[in-house]
């Protein structure tokens, strides 16, 4: 079992419904997003690069194969799941960073002061404290928890809290053009894999041979 | 002498006493007091340890120089480069530590170290190399631990011979631990694919020979202040002044013939990062560059050898230069970032993927492609802290051990 995901950016309408939806399910400190959309080729996003020009581009963890996160971290804080899940233990972190030195998606992102202080800053109201509030351990790691400490790097998870009650990652759940899709990539019989080649689905930065499990579907058509 | 090295001692126990207040502060309220940020990661601390790390060769070169090649007038100075090489190994580690976000999780790198990291192999390879440049200070020492030191000396028949064997002995090893400091912490940065800036092969030679310049320049300055400028020394000055000159030209050499080869290829993303060193800091780049070539080229001359006050401002504009060099570590590798894509549908397009800062900006963007960093005055504080530090032991330890010949 490889568990990836392949995004169709052909269904993607830019909505950023993933984005809040991991923000919110997964207690991202103000501030820190695990998931991002973006308009490629544009400054702002939703504003076309060219007319008739104008796909959008989720991005998160790749949960790459060849993890170069995994392989600086000098503690083992961030690991591969057996499942090739990458995550990372909030209680081994000692927050050097050089796991967002190693990484080509700029996706890991350091909790640079007590996420209560950021709260307050982003003037989020008392009351609100997004987030299921149940750690989670695999295997005795803390791979989820509500409270983020201070000084430690942070990334998605692919949702392995819900995977472990059998639900999609919140992303997956979340998405209303239905673009995502998890799934088995050593099964070559999987939908996964099945969308993969006859899409022509393809990796981010491929030449840096990190070998994502991340893969995308190109769009034939673009939205004006 | 007495007077100056007073006031040197209080100001740099000042600074220290500063650096350790800020870092207390940064404690206390999380890296948020540095002005790094999610795209720029890495600032001011991690250029210390290439700093510092560089700044402690001069352990290497004057022992190997005198012990396996066999340039004697090197002698009087060996103690002092076994110390200035521990005292900088040692601010290598302290300028680290506060760019960690856990301290207290530390030792996680003993209880769980994941072998495949170069971080780990360097905390071992410095904390080898400390240890080993004060064995070798001990052995050199051995002959004249007396009076109130003979306390802490080992009984042997013959301290002489023996500290001539065991330096000889242990030269080849401090050797290869000091290359070791360098071409592992280049290893840092070299490995990593997503910075184009870093990930050359010509990185870790590039560290060497940066070393030699910068640890000789320490070297030299620190014998300086305790011979002067003396006839007798002259030779050894001429030789320091010579490593580093043809250290200084390798180095320089090292860093063209890699920009030389990306230019010609025309790589949009090697051109692009180029960019950021040889445009965005053109002046900073020239700095770097222009101070060390002055300072050895200066230094190569007999008469400003023979001035003290010029060899002194030479060697610490050689070492600003270097430090210069080091700090541009980050600049190119963070200001440009690594998932820059051409869109599809799009000609020669290029565009990079904003990420999310992670520093609440009342007036910023969450998602930024480009981080303006400049350290913060608690960066510099601690990273201050750590040079006085080196300064500070410097002299202390000169006072209390036999550093030092006593001129005849």
């Amino acid at each position: 079992m490889r568990r990836g995901m392949v995004i169709d950016l052909e269904n993607c309408i830019g909505c950023r419904s993933c984005a809040v939806a991991c923000k919110s399910h997964n207690a991202q400190p103000a501030g820190t997003w695990w998931n991002r959309v973006l308009t490629p080729g544009s400054e702002y996003h939703g504003v076309p690069p060219e007319a008739g020009v104008e796909y959008f581009l989720p991005i998160h963890c790749q949960h790459c194969e060849n993890a170069p996160c995994e392989k600086v971290c000098p503690v083992g804080a961030t690991y591969t799941s057996k499942d090739g899940e990458v995550l990372v233990d909030y209680e081994r972190c000692i927050g050097c960073r050089y796991c967002m030195a190693a990484c080509p998606y700029g996706v890991r992102q350091f909790n640079w002061q007590d996420p209560k202080k950021s709260m307050d800053q982003y003037q989020y109201s008392a009351d609100y404290y997004p987030g299921n509030p149940k750690d989670f351990r695999l295997k005795g790691r803390l791979v989820y928890t509500l409270k983020r400490p201070r000084g430690i790097v942070e990334k998605c998870n692919f949702c392995v809290q819900y995977k472990a009650q059998g639900l999609d990652p919140a992303c997956v759940r979340a998405c209303p053009g239905k673009a995502r899709f998890v799934g088995d990539l050593d099964d070559p019989q999987s939908e996964v894999s099945r969308m993969i080649r006859r899409r022509n689905g393809f990796n981010l930065l491929p030449h840096k041979g990190t070998k994502p499990t991340v893969y995308y579907l190109p769009p034939s058509r673009k939205e004006l | 002498m007495r007077k100056a090295q007073k006031v040197t001692l209080t100001v740099t126990g000042l600074m220290m006493l500063a650096g350790l207040i800020a870092y207390v502060y940064q404690y206390k309220e999380g890296l948020i007091v540095t002005n790094m940020a999610n795209s720029y990661s890495w600032g001011l601390y991690v250029s210390g340890l290439a700093f510092f790390v560089g700044n402690a060769a001069g352990g290497l070169v004057l022992s190997s120089l005198i012990y396996l090649f066999g340039v004697k007038s090197l002698k009087p100075f060996a103690k002092l480069g076994a110390l200035a090489a521990f005292a900088n190994v040692t601010a290598a580690m302290l300028s680290i530590l506060p760019d960690i976000g856990q301290p207290l999780r530390l030792l996680n790198m003993a209880l769980h170290p994941q072998f495949m990291s170069p971080l780990v192999w360097d905390v071992a390879v410095l904390n080898l190399y400390a240890m080993l440049s004060l064995i070798y200070l001990y052995i050199l020492m051995l002959p004249e631990l007396k009076g109130p030191l003979a306390r802490i000396a080992i009984k042997v028949d013959d301290p002489e011979a023996f500290s001539e064997k065991w330096a000889k002995r242990l030269a080849p090893f401090s050797l290869l631990a000091a290359i070791g400091i360098h071409v592992i912490t280049a290893w840092i940065f070299s490995t990593q694919g997503a910075r184009e800036w870093w990930n050359t092969a010509i990185l870790a030679p590039d560290f060497v020979a940066v070393a030699m310049a910068s640890g000789t320049a320490v070297v030299f300055m620190a014998s300086i202040f305790a011979y002067g400028a003396r006839e007798e020394y002259q030779p050894a000055y001429r030789i320091m002044a010579l490593i580093m000159a043809i250290a200084t030209f390798v180095h320089i050499f090292f860093m063209y013939n890699d920009f030389f080869i990306h230019i010609w290829y025309g790589n949009r993303e090697s051109l692009d990062v180029l960019a950021i060193t040889l445009k965005r800091y053109a002046v900073t780049h020239a700095f770097e560059v222009l101070a060390p070539l002055i300072a050895v080229i200066l230094l190569l001359n007999k008469k400003v050898r023979q001035s003290a006050f010029a060899v002194v401002a030479c060697c610490t504009l050689l070492v600003l230069g270097v430090f210069t060099h080091r700090y541009l570590l980050m600049p190119a590798a963070f200001e440009r970032v690594p998932l820059t894509l051409h869109p599809l549908g799009i000609q020669n397009g290029e565009w990079s993927a904003p990420i999310a800062s992670g520093r609440y900006s009342p007036h910023g963007d969450t998602f930024v492609t480009q981080w303006d960093y400049f350290p913060s005055g608690i960066e510099f504080a601690v990273f201050l802290g750590g040079v006085a530090f080196v300064c500070f032991l410097l002299i202390v330890a000169i006072r209390i051990l036999p550093i030092i010949k006593e001129a005849k």
